[in-house]
């Protein structure tokens, strides 16, 4: 994959003020979280709801032993990608 | 001095730097349409759902109609980038930016067809708050969401060096650059990242397409309506899906060809490429109509019957026979032969057959509801000026979305047409030998064994 500045001119790119940019790239790091999260947690209400009112719960589980696992993938690679690349300290 | 492959690729990033007329000319014109559907919607929001032509018996139409073919388009972008990538298709590199952005644009339209359907959008919140597992409604709700985050995140990752090289090179934006390039400077261990990221999502996108249409058609097919009750509507939809997909990418690729100067990137061989991919589609679609129908006039329901010479002779045969010419006829007359004239036959079958999978749609939804199972009279639908409000909107929204992104980000991967060009031909050259049996006598051959 090639280097997207040519490697020469990195100093250049960083015209915006360090902390702000590094606060808003946790901030959607963290946004993701917060909407795959939510996500869940709708999922799993949902499933609480059935079983309270005794609603075939096991239709609720069945759907979300698929639907969860694959939110938590979603959500681990993205984080994957966000850690690997915000942690990265080489040619900085 | 400016890196060569800069200037290179110069045609890639002059849509972003600069704004022609035309630009303001195609955002007035798609402006209108969605004003007009935005007042169409304010009415039917202020009046109810009696301002449009749905009733009873046909409580759905032109909504439903665009949410299945809307979410069916999103096919397009994902799983065709996604296989395309897995399988080292060399010819991808300027398609799978379109692709994908086109999947998440239609999957916020799409989407939003359901919101628009409902006569008291207010109520959304009782699904939220108490929606039921039971409902394939709810099936969709979930598939739908599963789709739209794992193609964000897909249309996002692959972005990444593109972003850092509008970061580095272009005035404008530059804070927007900066926080979207996170930190990109194209080091071995953030490459390593970002390739191993793509594989995985590339994998994991292809079963969630897949499962997203199939869960579409369940809302039909779970029911026990004539026509809609069928065990192959799930790959019937998938099929009709990555059909309409690859037609919508088609379209997509020529306007911005034409629009932007890509001609240098967007090559006859790759229309003619994706021609093939469509004429095989139309094949399969064909051979799903005609498996679905005749199993159906094989049965000799009585209420199949009804819907099933409603839709071939009675009054919904111009949909039924204009979606097997848009569909079927057209694409195969164009597509079999793409010796001459490969765009100009490409684009006339992928404008039919985005007509033709509306229709499909179309035909699905509208005849069954107009004569079902239950002791309803007969109904007819005629959509008012509001659906037809709702659909031209509904089109120029997601036009407008995708020009709005070629404005903001390149629609043609530089990264990867960068890639291709310095280490593609001696990776693919590797990869050749790797597959062909050894020309030379091979050193440790070894003794052959039966089975």
């Amino acid at each position: 994959m090639p280097s997207p500045s040519g490697g020469g001119d990195m100093r250049r790119l960083t015209s915006a003020p360090d902390r702000t940019v590094r606060a808003l790239q946790w901030g959607i790091a963290a946004g993701t979280v917060l909407f795959i999260g939510a996500i869940i947690l709708w999922i799993t209400h949902l499933i609480r709801t059935a079983w309270r009112l005794g609603d075939v719960p096991s239709a609720s589980i069945g759907i979300s032993l698929v639907a969860i696992p694959v939110f938590l993938t979603v959500l681990g690679v993205g984080l994957y990608v966000f850690w690997g690349l915000l942690t990265d300290r080489s040619e900085r | 001095m400016a890196d060569p492959a800069d200037t290179r690729d110069a045609a890639l990033l002059a849509p972003i730097e600069r704004t022609g007329r035309g630009f303001y000319w195609t955002v007035g014109l798609l402006s209108l349409l969605i004003l007009w559907g935005a007042v169409a919607y304010w009415t039917q929001f202020d009046e109810g759902l009696g301002v449009t032509g749905l009733h009873q018996p046909v409580s759905w139409g032109f909504y439903v109609t665009n949410f299945v073919f809307f979410i069916g388009i999103s096919h397009a972008g994902t799983l065709i980038s996604a296989i395309l990538r897995l399988s080292k298709a060399e010819w991808r590199r300027p398609i799978t930016r379109m692709a994908e952005v086109i999947t998440v644009m239609v999957l916020f339209i799409g989407a939003g067809q359901i919101l628009v359907d409902l006569g008291r959008p207010d109520r959304m919140m009782n699904i939220i708050r108490y929606g039921r597992y039971q409902s394939p409604l709810l099936w969709d709700a979930t598939s739908i969401s599963a789709y739209l985050t794992a193609s964000m995140i897909y249309l996002y990752i692959p972005m990444i060096p593109d972003i850092a090289i509008l970061r580095d090179r272009v005035r404008k934006r530059k804070l927007l650059y900066s926080v979207l390039a996170m930190g990109w400077t194209g080091s071995e261990h953030q490459q390593k990242v970002l390739n191993r990221a793509i594989a995985i999502m590339a994998v994991l996108v292809i079963p969630i397409a897949v499962s997203v249409h199939t869960v579409v058609s369940f809302v039909f097919s779970m029911t026990l309506q004539p026509m809609w009750r069928s065990t192959i509507f799930g790959p019937y939809f998938v099929v009709g899906a990555i059909f309409s997909g690859i037609a919508a990418l088609i379209v997509a690729m020529l306007v911005f060809r034409k629009a932007y100067g890509l001609h240098g990137y967007l090559k006859p061989i790759h229309f003619r490429y994706l021609g093939q991919l469509l004429l095989v589609m139309s094949l399969l679609w064909f051979y799903f109509t005609f498996a679905e129908y005749l199993t159906a006039y094989y049965g000799n329901e009585p209420e199949e019957m009804h819907v099933f010479w409603a839709k071939f002779s009675g009054p919904f045969w111009p949909f039924f026979w204009g979606m097997a010419v848009t569909n079927f006829v057209i694409p195969v007359l164009c597509l079999v032969r793409l010796g001459r004239h490969t765009i100009g036959k490409v684009l006339t079958a992928s404008l039919s057959v985005t007509v033709g999978m509306w229709l499909e749609r179309f035909i699905i939804v509208v005849p069954t509801l107009s004569n079902p199972r239950l002791p309803f009279g007969e109904g007819i639908y005629f959509p008012t000026w509001v659906e037809w409000g709702e659909l031209a909107g509904s089109f120029a929204l997601f036009a407008l979305f995708f020009v709005l992104f070629t404005k903001l980000f390149p629609v043609i991967s530089i990264w990867e047409i960068r890639e291709g060009r310095e280490v593609g031909l001696k990776e693919v050259e590797e990869r050749l030998l790797t597959y062909l049996p050894e020309t030379a006598e091979p050193r440790h051959a070894e003794p052959e064994r039966g089975w």
